[in-house]
């Protein structure tokens, strides 16, 4: 342990190995889908997407709307698993546990449904 | 110290933010989980001021207008620079987490902090030039 910057990641007692393995993942996918997000945002046609009819133009290609809904699901998984994790560093009770987990899937859901719907309402402006 | 600090422990919050006696590896931490935290702040708020795009124009548009001062730029340039910061710092936890690089992970942390170093700066140079 004293040669901290050797260790490797593993999974934290009480997080599972799905959700560990499932938080690089989304990391992976999100390094990729991020860069690209970026990139549009303050790039694409010189200073990005600035006002509402660049975002309702850009939504029309179909690639975009599936795109931004994965970027979407995988940043809300990554870091909701990640906040989780930070808990069970603060050892919490098994109880206490159990309605952070409750509420984190609520939220997790709840943020991926009302994205889709967004992205379908500026999909559907043009 | 360094792995003190780190360690999961209840009550000991603060104590993951100290940066007395670190060394890389520590460094790394703490990067790692402020932006974290910061991110997921800004990740929720971002979702929540998106809703202004099913307004249409009027919102949106008055909404950037809004946002275009040099303060909430650099508030702007605060989130491109964690996001290349944790997604970069991200990159090594892969790479080491599948047997890559794992006994020169301080200088694969220091190369990867010095590219995000320059995206920051591009970004940067780039969003207070509009």
């Amino acid at each position: 342990m004293s040669t901290n910057i050797q260790s490797v990641s593993t999974p934290r007692s009480g997080e599972g190995t799905w959700l560990w393995l499932l938080k690089i993942v989304t990391g992976i996918l999100l390094v990729v889908l991020l860069f690209i997000h970026l990139l549009v945002n303050h790039f694409l046609s010189q200073h990005g997407l600035m006002t509402y009819a660049d975002v309702v133009a850009y939504y029309q290609n179909p690639i975009i709307p599936v795109m931004e809904v994965c970027l979407l699901a995988a940043v809300v998984f990554h870091s909701l698993t990640g906040l989780r994790g930070i808990i069970l560093d603060l050892k919490p009770a098994f109880t206490f546990l159990k309605v952070v987990d409750a509420i984190l899937v609520t939220i997790g859901l709840v943020a991926v449904v009302y994205g889709i719907w967004l992205v379908s309402v500026i999909a559907s402006r043009g | 110290m360094d792995t003190q600090n780190n360690k999961p422990s209840a009550g000991k919050f603060w104590t993951w933010f100290n940066p007395v006696g670190r060394d890389a590896g520590g460094w790394a931490f703490i990067l790692n989980r402020i932006t974290a935290l910061g991110l997921t702040f800004y990740l929720f708020l971002h979702l929540v001021i998106l809703g202004q795009l099913a307004k249409g124009p009027q919102g949106y548009d008055s909404f950037i207008k809004l946002m275009s001062s040099p303060f909430w730029i650099a508030g702007e340039l605060l989130v491109v620079a964690a996001a290349f910061l944790h997604g970069l710092n991200g990159i090594r936890i892969i790479l080491t987490t599948f047997g890559v690089s794992v006994t020169r992970q301080k200088q694969l942390f220091y190369g990867l902090m010095v590219i995000a170093l320059i995206a920051i700066l591009i970004f940067g140079f780039h969003m207070f030039s509009a």
